[in-house]
């Protein structure tokens, strides 16, 4: 990737102080981050299809806060020389604003999740951090059967159900974390909007420690805070809807610019973040305008929402959060 | 203050009548000067003596704060009782026999013994690791008579064979035997694991009410009063099965395939399990 002093441009949508690297202008703004709580969890199975179908399951309807109570995903698959007992896995990460609603999605999603799924384990990911239940009171689900077993300082439940036993560690670690991490990716269609989002979302993958929350890794209905109407607290992105651009009182779009995608992203630490935003942006850049992704930029509240900022060029430079 | 991280105590002469050593620890020896230590009194036969006059003291090399406190005691300390009794951090090493009690009520530290020790090694500990090259007597991880619960948390290692009782009333932590148990081992256990390598004697279990006995070596005898049954416990084995492997001889050949298993005492709730590996 060139410096953005090589290659400092005035296309035609670029706004003042933005850069463009393979012909992809790169907005001089920032992705405005907030607090939240965060664990890991390792699932295990006979299998990876029986580990991915319970990961799967207990990642889902969890892309926003805002009405999920928790954003979760995959973090990543577990090979079988990876997991505690030696099967195939999956490391989940779960973020919610605060512990105790935390706790709450993660003890009724392993519990309908995993202890549903067949031949799950699920332990602990993280270990540092203050202990959260994870199987601590799933257990009772055993009516007297369970049996706990002390392995090396830490507490396993064995619960006994119908295909053999489910196995879960008691606890896992609640840790601060980092919510709202964004790329904003301006495309002249669909199609070209479609093919970067998910080059850029397979690029992010590759990092650990940051889940991209949406379907796909996307989002097409980005947000801004507050509504016309009272009892909302989020609505359409108006700056950013080609639906409105000779409309809104403020656009970001040029006539150009017919679809919009966001990859929003959650991360264990700044610098988790940092680094998914980055392998993003260097996604999209590496497959330049002519792959039809033109502009990448962020959104940002005027930093009135959130204490991490990620400004973009920073990230190109290396420097990460600001 | 002392300048050293620890001391060692060198045996001078068998006593006349058994010393109790309870309160020698490496913490409390390790904040004192030489002839602070050596004017320690221990409790010999009804008199009261001075550490001096029992060993040869010299200081540990190393700096103080550098690492964890150490004790050595060396010599053939079989006359000597509660070694490290109520340790709670710290490491004591005993270069030679030591007498009963030996971690009895511990709750953090290290103690290694290359020798045997006598009864009630690791009775009631709560914490911590106990090894022992050698034998063990009776009540090894057992209870004090009176007391509802045997060994409550941490790890002892025994090498050689155990007398009877080992691991009465135990209730978490565990036991990892990899020479032979005398009779009634496991028996009235409450939970925790007792792994052991080598044969077991008579009434294996008796009224044993939860834990985990792993048998590595020669399949034990069966009593009515255990019942097999047949679920898939391949995940609570692999766990149990590396952590077991970390003490090396049989249990590093513990087979990956999840062993038979039994529960029982059923005269007793029927919660144990019995682990039959091979």
């Amino acid at each position: 990737m060139s410096s953005p002093a090589q290659e400092t441009t005035s296309a035609m949508n670029a706004a003042p102080g933005s850069v463009t690297l393979n012909g992809v202008t790169i907005d001089d703004t920032f992705a405005e981050a907030f607090p939240m709580k965060a664990t890991r969890v390792l699932i295990t199975a006979h299998n990876e299809t029986w580990a991915r179908n319970a990961a799967v399951s207990m990642t889902g309807f969890a892309t926003s806060v805002i009405a999920c109570g928790c954003e979760a995903g995959i973090e990543r698959m577990l090979g079988a020389d990876e997991t505690p007992d030696g099967r195939p896995g999956a490391s989940v990460l779960l973020f919610s604003m605060s512990g105790k609603e935390l706790a709450k999605q993660l003890e009724r999603r392993v519990g309908q999740c995993v202890l549903t799924c067949p031949t799950t384990a699920v332990y602990a990911g993280l270990d540092e951090g203050e202990a959260i239940a994870l199987g601590r009171n799933l257990r009772f689900f055993g009516d007297g059967w369970q049996i706990s077993k002390m392995i090396d300082g830490k507490r396993y439940w064995r619960v006994p159900v119908m295909d053999g036993e489910f196995v879960a560690e008691e606890t896992t670690a609640l840790v601060k974390a980092v919510g709202g991490g964004n790329l904003l990716l301006l495309a002249r269609d669909t199609d070209a909007a479609l093919a970067g989002a998910e080059a850029a979302v397979e690029a992010m993958r590759a990092v650990r420690g940051a889940i991209m929350p949406f379907p796909g890794g996307v989002v097409r209905s980005g947000s801004k805070v507050g509504s016309k109407y009272a009892s909302l607290m989020a609505s359409t992105n108006d700056a950013f809807c080609p639906a409105l651009t000779p409309l809104a009182r403020r656009s970001e779009l040029d006539d150009y610019t017919r679809c919009v995608m966001e990859i929003v992203i959650d991360g264990l630490t700044e610098a988790d973040v940092s680094a998914a935003m980055r392998a993003g942006i260097a996604a999209i850049v590496a497959r330049g305008a002519a792959a039809g992704v033109t502009r990448i930029s962020a959104g940002n509240y005027g930093g009135k929402l959130g204490p991490f900022h990620f400004h973009l060029h920073k990230l190109l430079g290396g420097e990460g959060a600001a | 203050m002392s300048a050293t991280r620890g001391w060692c105590l060198r045996l001078k002469a068998q006593p006349d009548f058994r010393v109790d050593l309870g309160g020698v620890l490496p913490a409390r020896l390790a904040a004192m000067t030489a002839d602070e230590v050596a004017r320690v009194e221990v409790r010999h036969g009804n008199e009261r003596l001075a550490l001096g006059e029992l060993f040869d003291i010299a200081a540990l090399d190393g700096v103080a704060g550098e690492s964890a406190p150490e004790l050595r005691l060396d010599g053939d300390l079989s006359r000597f009782d509660a070694i490290g009794q109520d340790l709670d951090g710290g490491v004591l090493h005993i270069a030679g026999a030591v007498g009963d009690r030996l971690g009895l009520s511990m709750r953090g530290g290290e103690i290694r013994v290359q020798g045997s020790a006598g009864q009630l090694v690791g009775g009631e500990m709560t914490g911590g690791l106990i090894e022992v090259t050698g034998d063990v007597g009776d009540f090894a991880a057992g209870a004090l008579p009176g007391s509802m619960d045997g060994m409550r948390g941490g790890t002892l290692i025994v090498r050689g064979k155990a007398g009877a009782r080992c691991g009465d009333r135990m209730r978490r932590g565990t036991v990892v035997l990899h020479g032979d148990a005398g009779d009634f081992l496991a028996a009235r256990m409450v939970a925790g694991t007792i792994a052991v390598a080598g044969r077991v004697g008579a009434h294996c279990g008796y009224g044993m009410r939860r834990g985990t006995l792993v048998f590595a070596g020669p399949l034990p005898a069966v009593p009515s009063t255990f019942v097999a049954t047949h679920q898939d416990i391949v995940v609570f084995w692999t766990l149990l099965r590396r952590s077991l492997a970390y003490h090396g001889g049989p249990f590093a050949a513990l087979p990956v395939r999840a062993p038979r298993r039994l529960v029982g005492d059923l005269a007793a709730d029927g919660k144990g399990e019995w682990l039959l590996p091979g």
